[in-house]
This record gives C-alpha cells, structure tokens and sequence, in this order.
C-alpha cells in the first residue's frame, strides 16, 4: 500500500471514531501540530466536524423525529446510525435511507418513514400527468383492464401513528404531544409549489397500493373494495377526480417508479 | 460578480430576479433524477449564468474515481453547459465511506502524482474547462516536503487545469499554521486561475475555520486585491453558507467586491 493510500485509511478510520482523537498517537504521527494545537488536536477538529456534519444532515431530513425524541437523545441515535451506516455515496441527500428502518421504537419509526418519503418525493422525477380528459377517451369496456401508474415522486404509507399530522405540526413550529397510536394511510406526493401529504381512508390506500403494484383498474378496485365495501362505492368515483387533479397519476409511466411501504420496515 | 445559489434565497432570486451576474450552484444538489432541483435548475438559468462548484469528487482520494458520479456531473455539465466546472483539491473517500470533507493532502510528489493522473481523467471525462480549488485546511502532515503553493501551482501546470483561487481559504490556512497567505497568492500562475471565491469564517481560538458565516474580512479584502492585481480581471464568486443574511446583506458583499475589483483593475489596466 502507498503512502498516501495508508494515510487515508488511518485518518479515515479516526475521523469516524466516537470519541475525542486528541491525545491519540496514531493522530499524533500524521500531523505536525503548533504553538496552539498538538498535531492530534489539529486531527481531533476534522473529526468533531465529521460528526457535526454528519448530524446536522440528518437532522434537517428528520426534524420531526429530532423534536420527539429531543436533541439529546436525536444525537445519540445520529452517531448511532452513523457507526453502523457511515455515508457511502457522494450526496449528503442519502444519508438518511436506512435511518428508518434503523429506529425500533415504533413511532419514531413511522415518523421517520414519513419524512424520508418527503426527501424522495423532493427530487423523484416527473412525468407528464394523466388528467381527466386522458379518461375520457376511455371506453367502459376498457375500463377494467386499465393501468394507471403513479408519478414517481408518489410514496405511499401505511402507518401505526398519525406521523404525516405530527410532522405537519412541527414544521409549523407548534410543540405537538407525542401522536397516539391510530393507524393512518398517507400519499405522499410533489406538487407544483410544494410537497404534500394526502390522508387516505383504508380502501383508497389499498387502491392506489394495488394501482401502483400494476394491478389492472377492475382487479384493484375489486381487491380494495375488500377493505370497506360501502366506502368504495360511494367515494371511488370522487377518488379519481382528486387524484387527477393533484396530478398523482403519469402517462405512460413505468409502473416500478412508485413503491408503497407498509408498516413493519 | 456572482454569488453562491442557497435555498434560503431560492424564492426571491426565482421570483424577484435580482441584478447579479452569474449564480454558482453547488453540483451535487443537482446530480438527482429530477424534481424541484431541476424545475429550480431551468428557473435559474432562464435569468442567469450558472457555474457548477462540487464539493465531493475527492479528487485526491487514493479509492478509484466515482463513475457513477463522474457520469451524474457530466449530465450535469451537458444540461446547463457551463464555462468551466470545479471542485476542491482535497481528498474525501476512503474503502466503505465517503467522509464528506475537503481533507487535505501532504504536499508530496506522490500526492502530485496521484492528482495529476486524476485530473486529467476528470477532463477527459467533463469535455470542458475544469478547475481545482484550494482548501482550508487545520492540520499540517509531517510528510509534506513543499509548501502548498508549490504543490497547487505544479498540479496545476502538469494536469493542465484551471485554479478556483479561495482567498478566504488561503488566509484561514496561512493563519493555521503560521504562513504567508500573501506568499501564497503571489506564488499561483495568474494565468490558470479562472475563479476567485470570497467567503468569511469563524475564530476559533485556537484555530480559524472556514465557515462562510460572516462577512469577508478585512485582511481576507487585501489579498482580494493583490489577486486581482496579479490575475486581472477574473470572475469572483461571494459564498455564504451558514448563519445566511437577507439577501440584501449578500448582494451587499458582492457589491463591494465589485467596487474592489474595478479599483484595482483601474490601476492594473489604465
């Protein structure tokens, strides 16, 4: 191994260690150090930043998470994560991604799902949007066997916890008690100014999972009607009319472009 | 005059459309499959020149280059077409993790040669001007055998390159570890410097680091003007990335950085 390759190993190796670096005599031997720092404290200021980066990326994506938990406890499950996840790719944005599935407490997990859906939806690609007159020229015998893909920024929760409302809440720096457990069912989507949630009742959850899945129209509204018969036949048809309004279906999109998540991850 | 894009003036700079010459966006935030950066890319541009300034090639990084994010910056280059590109001479990936820092590298011929080999692969790669900027740096490696000047201007001249010239990172090293910033300045090819940054930082006591928290100081404004004295009229970017002002206050830093450069261009250039 050259020189410089041993180098990079060593500091990169210290600049991820937990705890301070400032008396340590690998450090020590790499730099040269002054009248004012050692050359393991100079090391030592790469390494706090490391982790006040590091953190700090993590909480602007999960902010909500941070105010339920507190900062402290925020920041101790940011290193926590970092020790077992350290950052691979060269975008800051990927930190977060298995931050989720990281938590075990079961509402910060949801509310972490929720949040990382937003950072996904902020920068998915956009397709052109399948609207009402697209349908029209739908005939009624067609109908069934129609599929209709989700535009990629589209996520869709299944949650324990109103995390989509908590998030909601903090952004709007009010101070929410901790959600009760109640389970909720959210379309995470971008709009044209900005990102939003849609609260979603059982059934037109389980319609879009199905349309998203790439479930032909007249199978999914089959298998969703399951989930609350009177429901979906009263509402399916003002379903569509705001789903096409919000722009939530693409034409002609690839099917595997949105994913649904449900609890558990 | 330019300054760096930030999010905290997304609204007013897309909306108000402000006088400013040119605008620098930070690559990566824009290397993504599409969404609000691009609709915010396509809006900048509509008014503005725009110059992408990466901060995590880690283009001294002994790890092989990042394909998948030299292709990224390539569309990234190909969409907006830009005058030239840079990012930072500095190291940031090691086996399993991308640090996301601009580390220093020992001033070594090794290091030289490592970098140099790079570069050219990086130019090979972008089909267009490329330019390598100097970092702050708070740590001195043993190993070094050359001043840092040195070591940038050959990395320069051999891989053929352009130089993004931070004064406000040449002072927070010089001050760091007791050198000359103005030696420094005065040591770089004038002729492959295509971008000066301008940017303020924070003392720490025992050391300075390279916030871009605050305004540019005074001592960070001479070597401003001994730049442009040698390099002419070259393009200046302020950056201020954290404790961000009202637009008003930024604009206001590059108004004086304008009014700077006209001065001294007026002497250089009767």
């Amino acid at each position: 191994m050259s020189a410089l390759a041993a180098q990079q190993r060593t500091l990169a190796a210290l600049l991820r260690r937990g705890s301070s670096i400032a008396d340590d005599a690998e450090a020590s031997a790499l730099a040269t150090g002054n009248a004012r720092l050692t050359g393991a404290a100079q090391v030592e200021i790469y390494r706090e930043q490391f982790f006040l980066r590091h953190v700090d990326a993590l909480r602007e994506d999960f902010g909500a998470v941070a105010h339920l938990l507190g900062a402290e406890a925020f920041e101790a499950l940011a290193r926590a994560y970092l020790a077992t996840h350290p950052p691979r790719t060269f975008s800051l944005r990927d930190l977060g991604a298995e931050l989720p599935a990281f938590i075990g407490e079961p509402r910060a997990r949801d509310l972490a799902r929720v949040e990382w859906a937003f950072v996904e939806a902020f920068d998915a690609p956009s397709l052109p949007a399948l609207d009402a007159s697209d349908l029209a020229t739908v005939t009624e015998a067609e109908w069934p066997a129609l599929r209709l893909a989700l535009q990629p920024c589209v996520r869709l929760l299944s949650i324990a916890y109103p995390a989509h409302d908590y998030r909601a809440s903090v952004r709007r720096s009010e101070a929410p008690p901790p959600p009760a457990p109640r389970a909720s069912f959210v379309a995470i989507y971008r709009g044209p100014d900005s990102l939003h949630g849609l609260d979603l009742t059982p059934a037109a959850y389980a319609l879009l999972a199905q349309l998203a899945a790439g479930t032909p129209l007249g199978e999914a509204c089959e298998l969703a009607s399951c989930v609350s018969p009177a429901d979906f036949a009263v509402d399916l048809a003002g379903w569509f009319r705001q789903w096409t309004t919000l722009g939530l279906f693409s034409l002609n999109a690839p099917r595997q472009a949105s994913r649904t998540s449900s609890g558990g991850s | 005059m330019g300054v760096g894009f930030r999010a905290a003036h997304r609204a007013h700079v897309l909306e108000a459309r402000p006088a400013m010459d040119w605008f620098e966006v930070i690559s990566e935030n824009f290397m993504v499959a599409g969404g609000r950066p691009h609709e915010t890319l396509a809006r900048l541009q509509d008014s503005y020149a725009v110059v992408p300034h990466g901060v995590s090639l880690a283009v001294g990084s002994v790890e092989p280059l990042d394909e998948e994010h030299l292709r990224q910056l390539r569309a990234l280059c190909d969409r907006i077409d830009p005058p030239w590109v840079s990012d930072h001479l500095c190291w940031g990936r090691a086996p399993g993790v991308h640090l996301h820092d601009l580390l220093p590298l020992p001033y070594t011929r090794e290091a030289i040669d490592h970098v140099v080999e790079r570069v050219k692969r990086v130019q090979g790669t972008l089909e267009r001007p490329f330019a390598l900027e100097n970092v702050s740096t708070y740590m001195a490696y043993r190993d070094s055998t050359m001043q840092e000047w040195e070591f940038v201007a050959e990395i320069a001249e051999r891989a053929d390159c352009g130089l993004l010239l931070d004064c406000n990172n040449a002072y927070v090293s010089a001050r760091n570890h007791d050198g000359d910033a103005a030696r420094h300045i005065d040591a770089m090819p004038a002729d492959r410097v295509v971008q000066i940054h301008l940017a303020g930082h924070t003392d720490k006591g025992a050391y300075l680091l390279d916030t871009h928290a605050d305004h540019v100081c005074e001592d960070v404004w001479d070597l401003y003007r001994r730049s442009l004295a040698r390099c002419g009229s070259v393009s200046t970017l302020v950056e201020w990335d954290d404790a961000i002002p009202s637009w008003d206050v930024l604009a206001a830093e590059a108004q004086r950085a304008r009014a700077e450069r006209a001065a001294v261009l007026a002497q250089v250039i009767p």
